[in-house]
């Protein structure tokens, strides 16, 4: 018979089993595994009997097989003296050990924080089943947006195999498509809410976000009419602990009309839209909703897409145009256009929705990618200046070691020990600073969360992969601050140490100085670069809207066309009231757009922004008239609706002269509006400043009314506030009174730019409060080696001056090759940045040569301070000590 | 007398170690308990049971040569001590002495609760 080979047991396990066995056991115990594993393999597969001899294997692990690692062991005895030296040494220096320790708890927290933060903006929408195959088309022209035809996503999945599934939804708009919010009503138990975050949804809404249905049957529901689904929060608000399924809800003043089918989780936090409730289109088209709302012709939805995994989207977003074109009833020319792409349906990635598309009608405010990138730069700028301190001023240490390290070596330490002690001592800080750094992440956590909006949770910290680069960027600083002082001493002979070498010289000169210049590069790159962003920022407020914002409260009001009279007369009775304007849309909001153009000349077709407004909206906006008149309804055309107002945008848009008069043909969906230009009003930025001035149509449509901008005086806020409420209840007794003012929503645009400011301009405050920290840390270092040096000079004549200037001289000039460096690279990033905006304030040369004078004030402060005592102190003193 | 004391499953292996003399080692005792008794056991818990019984004297061992099934390495073989011997024996009786002296009732009334 012939010898089988033998199956070897796996490397790892034995190689570990060797490593801890005790070696009077070892042979046995492994020839008895070594026999188990041959017959295991007999029977089972590789993999089974792999795991069944690591089991075996580890379960050696008991005190009888195990090593003695005693008291009395070499290794323990060493790092208990280690550990001693490294806390004595802690203790003597207690200012450096503090800073140290404070440095690098800074920088691991606010890398911790950024790194979950960041996370958390990227992992948006990724919790679907099949995130990554989930794409939303767009419509880019020149003023792109993310709605596009009803019909288009069954159609796609029709012809189309590569689309699995595909929705279609839309918020429900109220009137000029503003985000409205519907009566909803539990009868039963009188609860009623204004519901915002009502959506309708396709029948496919499921197929395609897995969302998770908590009770009763959510497909059923969505292919039945008269059904509605409800959030789960929601559900609560309506019906507390009872069962919401089978009950009814009135929907906006029809009693009893909705039955609740279903209730589903609440949608997560990092998800780019949030329900409240969703209502089938179905429903929709039971109610006789012959609206062409639902056609080829109307942008007017949202629409997903989940294709077959692994099909190329690029691939597939060029099969769209020909296919569209079977289905748009276009002109030959726009449909040349989106053939050669001037017009194009893109597939936008689920994923990148919330970082990377910020076009009309996102159905919330997105984040933005280019903060990210600033936040986590800032993160690595900052740890990057830690740990150079720390590198730098362990280098800088070393000569006060020298005797430490010559009598260890004359006891017969090798050079691999005095390396492994140094290392030994950086671990115990960059570990300390690391564990406290944990802590400090919570103690900090709310108030994080608060500077940026974030949602982070400290406890997901414990996180595989986080956890391994925070332990790696320990180990790797402390192993680079050790490596330097342990070369170094190392290269000296224990004789000559002992016998009084004196070290006229800190090595490592040339090494630290570098990693100081690259310390500052990255301080002044922050700098400059806050500076920039908050010029920005301030001249994004300050700018000149083209309207007044101030004391402007907006109402909603829901429908109440036949009583705008009514009301408005019983407000202004109010005295603090000076002005009252109702409008569709409010400036900051959304704004619908249709196409139009002249009658006699319909080649030049624009698309326009449309505000539906009444006759004292120019007075409370302060609109200014840059020819004609505003819309009055005692003009009866205008009441209409057949005169309009556009924006010098427009005119231009149109190109025509003397404007006043024409005839404009406005495409209002399938139906032409034909009316007569009456006035121009002089641009205003009814949007952000992100966003340069569109074309805008303004006319009267009495029905669409959605706000009333309020005027009012400063003076006594709250008490004008009451009263409107209270005149607002008496007419709308069954409506919620809501109110905000102009000014804060407009900020809001800038909310994303003002948190930035604030955390940029207190990560660089710290980035240079550590580099200075660390540059003090060198010169203390530094001047007590040269003190001597300067006692000899002054005795020799030499003023307070003239020393100072020989101290800071060096210095100055790396802070000046610093600024070379940083300046162009800060001006680079910053211009990419200031590229988000349509209306920029350029770079301006002040903030640069402030970063620059303030950073060389600051270091020559510092060192000079230093520098003083021992200028002042009595040369004599110096030079006797021996 | 402390450490001479047998815990439940050190007899067993005490009993099996004798079973299989004179081939009893690590791998084979464990094997034999497993038919036995039908319990898993893993190798290192009778390993572990091994020393303890060598150290308590109840065992003595010797290395065997290498076989080819254990890749060449030596196999310590385990044989019971005079001790050992006794230890098994004077817990032999203590059991069957203690058996004895429960009355036949209460063998009576395990049994008819059993119903």
């Amino acid at each position: 018979m012939a010898i089988k080979t033998p199956y070897s047991p796996p490397k790892t396990a034995v190689k570990l089993l060797s490593l801890i066995c005790k070696r009077s056991l070892f042979e046995e115990i492994e020839g008895d595994l070594y026999e188990y594993y041959q017959a295991e393999r007999e029977e089972k597969s590789k993999l089974k009997s792999d795991l069944n001899y690591w089991y075996h294997m580890l379960n050696f692990l008991r005190p009888f097989a195990l090593k003695k690692f005693g008291q009395n062991s070499n290794a323990i005895i060493m790092y208990r003296s280690y550990l001693k030296f490294a806390w004595r040494g802690m203790l003597r220096q207690k200012l450096q050990t503090s800073f140290h320790l404070l440095g690098l708890i800074v920088a691991f927290s606010i890398c911790g924080f950024i790194y979950l933060h960041l996370k958390f903006e990227r992992s948006f929408d990724s919790f679907f089943d099949n995130s990554e195959d989930i794409y939303r088309v767009a419509w880019m022209s020149d003023n792109p947006q993310t709605r596009t035809p009803h019909p288009m996503a069954q159609a796609l999945v029709n012809d189309f195999p590569e689309v699995i599934d595909a929705v279609s939804l839309s918020p429900i708009y109220g009137p000029g498509l503003t985000k409205t919010t519907i009566p909803l009503k539990n009868e039963k138990k009188n609860i009623a809410f204004n519901e915002p975050n009502g959506y309708f949804v396709d029948s496919t809404f499921f197929d395609v976000f897995s969302f998770k249905v908590i009770a009763g049957n959510a497909d059923k529901a969505l292919r039945e009419p008269y059904a509605i689904i409800l959030s789960q929060s929601t559900a609560e608000r309506y019906f507390g602990n009872e069962e919401a399924v089978g009950q009814r809800l009135s929907f906006s003043g029809m009693t009893d009309m909705l039955e609740v089918a279903a209730v589903i989780e609440d949608a997560p936090v990092n998800t780019h839209f949030h329900y409240n409730f969703l209502i089938s289109y179905v429903t929709l088209k039971s109610l006789q909703f012959n609206d062409p709302w639902m056609s080829w012709d109307d942008f007017g939805h949202f629409n997903y897409l989940k294709l077959a995994h692994n099909t190329d989207a690029k691939q597939f977003e060029a099969k769209i145009p020909d296919w569209a074109s079977k289905y748009l009833d276009w002109t030959q020319e726009n449909l040349t256009a989106l053939k050669n792409g001037d017009l194009k349906f893109e597939l936008q990635p689920l994923e990148d929705i919330h970082l990377h598309s910020n076009i009309r009608w996102e159905l919330e405010n997105n984040g933005s990618a280019s903060y990210l990138l600033i936040y986590g730069l800032s993160a690595l700028f900052i740890l990057l200046i830690s740990i150079i301190n720390f590198v730098n001023l362990n280098t800088a240490k070393a000569a006060q070691r020298l005797k430490e390290v010559g009598v260890k070596k004359t006891l017969g330490a090798y050079k691999s020990q005095v390396f492994s002690q140094f290392t030994f001592e950086a671990l115990l800080t960059t570990f300390l600073a690391l564990g406290l750094s944990f802590l400090a992440m919570f103690l900090f956590e709310n108030s994080f969360n608060q500077l940026v909006n974030g949602h982070i949770d400290v406890s997901d910290l414990f996180q595989a992969d986080l956890i391994v680069f925070l332990i790696s960027v320990s180990v790797i600083t402390a192993f680079l601050s050790a490596i330097y002082p342990s070369l170094y001493l190392n290269s000296f002979e224990a004789g000559q140490i002992l016998k009084g070498l004196k070290l006229s010289k800190l090595g490592g000169a040339n090494i630290r100085n570098g990693l100081l210049t690259v310390q500052l590069i990255a301080a002044i790159v922050m700098i400059s670069g806050s500076i920039v962003i908050k010029n920005q920022i301030t001249f994004l407020k300050e700018k000149d809207l083209g309207f007044k914002q101030d004391n402007l409260l907006v109402v909603d009001i829901d429908g109440w066309d036949p009583n705008t009279l009514l009301i408005k007369n019983k407000m202004l009775k109010n005295s603090s009231i000076s002005e009252i304007a109702a409008v569709s849309n409010i400036p900051g909001g959304q704004f619908n757009q249709h196409p139009l153009y002249l009658e006699n000349n319909p080649s030049t077709t624009i698309d326009a922004s449309e505000m539906f407004v009444d006759d004292d909206v120019a007075a409370v906006l302060a609109l200014k008239l840059a020819a004609g008149r505003m819309l009055n309804k005692a003009f009866s055309a205008d009441s209409a609706g057949t005169s309009f107002v556009l924006n010098q945008s427009a005119i231009e848009a149109l190109n025509v002269q003397n404007p006043i008069g024409k005839t404009l043909v406005w495409v209002d969906n399938e139906n032409l509006v034909k009316g007569v230009i009456v006035g121009v009003v002089e641009d205003f930025h009814y949007r952000s400043l992100h966003e340069p001035i569109r074309p805008m149509i303004m006319a009267m449509q009495p029905n669409n009314l959605n706000y009333a901008l309020i005027k009012v005086s400063p003076n006594d806020l709250s008490k004008t506030i009451a009263q409107i409420e209270t005149d607002y209840k008496e007419l709308f007794p069954d409506s919620e009174f809501h109110y905000q003012f102009l000014d804060d929503e407009i900020a809001s645009l800038y909310q994303e730019e003002s948190r930035t400011l604030t955390l940029v301009t207190l990560l660089s405050g710290i980035s240079i409060l550590l580099a200075c920290g660390g540059l003090f840390g060198i010169i203390s270092i530094v001047i007590r080696q040269r003190v001597k040096e300067i006692s000899i000079r002054k005795i020799m004549g030499a003023s307070a001056a003239q020393i100072l200037w020989l101290m800071n001289l060096k210095y100055l000039l790396i802070a000046g090759l610093a600024i070379l460096v940083a300046v162009p690279l800060s001006i680079f990033f910053m211009k990419d940045w200031l590229g988000n905006f349509t209306y920029q304030i350029g770079i301006s040369p002040v903030a640069y040569i402030i970063t620059a004078v303030g950073v060389i004030v600051l270091i020559g402060l510092t060192i000079s301070m230093i520098s003083m005592k021992t200028v002042k102190s009595n040369p004599a003193k110096a030079l006797r000590a021996e | 007398m402390k450490g001479t004391q047998l815990g439940e499953f050190e007899e067993l292996v005490l009993l099996v170690v004798g079973v299989l003399f004179p081939e009893a080692y690590g791998l084979s005792i464990r094997e034999e308990i497993i038919n036995q008794t039908k319990r898993s056991v893993a190798i290192g818990a009778v390993h572990s049971a091994l020393s303890r019984l060598e150290e308590k004297g109840f065992l003595q061992s010797d290395l065997a040569e290498g076989t080819h099934e254990r890749g060449g390495r030596r196999k310590r073989i385990f044989s019971i001590t005079a001790s050992g011997k006794r230890a098994l024996e004077k817990n032999h009786e203590m059991r069957n002495s203690l058996f004895n002296q429960i009355p036949e009732m209460a063998l009576k009334t395990i049994k008819l609760s059993g119903y």
